[in-house]
């Protein structure tokens, strides 16, 4: 992180996760162990949204920590300690894809992994079962499966705004400074992608809320 | 506003933005009025609010139960100086190293024995080559019994006639 004013600093400073930070700098690596067990699940719920695949959401999380430790002794805390990793998470994010997107340019068919295959051979048969049924009672999985195939229809980057709103809760602003974005594009990103998930879920809206 | 007018793409962004608490005091104002007289807006910001609670029943995710272990073993490893020693071969290229190296002392002591010893050992048959133009005359040279006569008829070569003959 680059440096900020020294206003900015102290008010960042009565973040927790600042102080297990600034602890790790000085190569205290149980304060590092108890920011790793505070985010893991964050970030592998995030990537997993991001790519429907735990073993390399936690593969996506690991980098991130591992950025991290490695940038720790130039650390200067002018930004909330989760805007920092939610950046690297997007930087890498971005990146996974744009590697994957260049594989499957190269590679042949098959190169998706087993579990996202199954997870698309899931929601073909859901469709179909959905188009013979229009009006029956989805479960919890099949509406589960409905959300992701819905929030897999955005770009990457809505998506990304999407889950660092909903699961983060984060604030436009918040979103924008981890995502290196004004206001105004995130409120634009979030509109346009609400309204793609509105598009995608309005038929299983009535069946949601019976399935909750 | 009309009941049934459209919204403007820039009301819609609004209206997501009302919905998140992200909009001003003065335009959430704004949007109150709006919603309150047009039943399209009203649609709009339900459709927007149940869309936005489907996604609720999106899993919240856990990492593996070795996660954080595995992840703080690799960042040691990560953070180890490179160092020749540690690598997993390392030991078996020490091994064949050692070995070689006794392969080669072994060879070049044995070449050296060889090569030191070989002109201790005297060589009879090089001896017998030697002296065979002798032995093949000795039976003449025994005849003529002066040896200084014999030496006399080797610097006059007549030895060599009889050799060629």
């Amino acid at each position: 992180m680059n440096a900020g004013s020294d206003s900015e600093e102290s008010g960042y400073l009565y973040d927790p996760d600042v102080q297990l930070m600034l602890r790790a700098k000085q190569g205290d690596d149980d304060a590092f162990s108890k920011l790793v067990v505070n985010y893991q699940d964050r970030l592998t719920t995030i990537f997993y949204h991001m790519t429907q695949n735990q073993e390399a959401a936690e593969d996506l999380a690991q980098d991130v920590f591992m950025r991290i430790y490695r940038a720790r002794h130039g650390y200067q805390p002018n930004a909330k300690f989760s805007t920092w990793l939610f950046r690297i998470a997007n930087n890498l994010a971005i990146n996974a894809h744009r590697n994957k997107k260049r594989r499957k340019e190269i590679a042949l068919p098959t190169g998706e992994s087993t579990s996202v295959n199954s997870v698309r051979a899931e929601e073909q048969a859901l469709a179909e079962k959905s188009a013979l049924m229009p009006q029956r009672q989805l479960d919890k999985h099949e509406l589960q499966l409905v959300v992701q195939r819905a929030m897999d229809q955005l770009s990457e980057r809505q998506r990304l705004t999407v889950l660092l709103h909903k699961f983060e809760g984060m604030s436009y602003a918040e979103i924008g400074e981890t995502m290196e974005l004004t206001v105004p594009a995130v409120k634009s990103l979030l509109s346009r992608a609400r309204d793609g998930l509105r598009a995608s879920l309005e038929p299983y809206m009535q069946l949601g809320k019976e399935s909750r | 506003m009309e009941k049934t007018v459209r919204l403007t793409a820039d009301q819609r962004e609004d209206l997501v933005a009302y919905l998140d608490g992200e909009l001003p005091d003065d335009k959430a104002h704004q949007i109150d009025e709006i919603i309150a007289r047009s039943e399209v807006a009203r649609h709009e910001v339900e459709a927007l609010a149940r869309t936005f609670e489907l996604l609720d029943i999106l899993p919240a995710m856990r990492a593996a139960d070795d996660f954080a272990s595995k992840t703080l073993t690799n960042l040691k490893v990560m953070e180890q100086p490179f160092s020749l020693t540690d690598q997993w071969w390392f030991r078996y290229f020490k091994r064949a190293l050692k070995i070689g190296v006794w392969i080669i002392s072994l060879v070049l002591c044995g070449w050296l024995g060889f090569q030191t010893t070989r002109n201790w050992i005297p060589d009879h048959n090089a001896d017998v080559l030697r002296d065979l133009p002798v032995i093949e005359n000795l039976d003449r040279y025994e005849e003529i019994g002066d040896i200084n006569l014999l030496k006399e008829m080797k610097r006059n070569g007549l030895f060599d006639d009889a050799q060629e003959k």
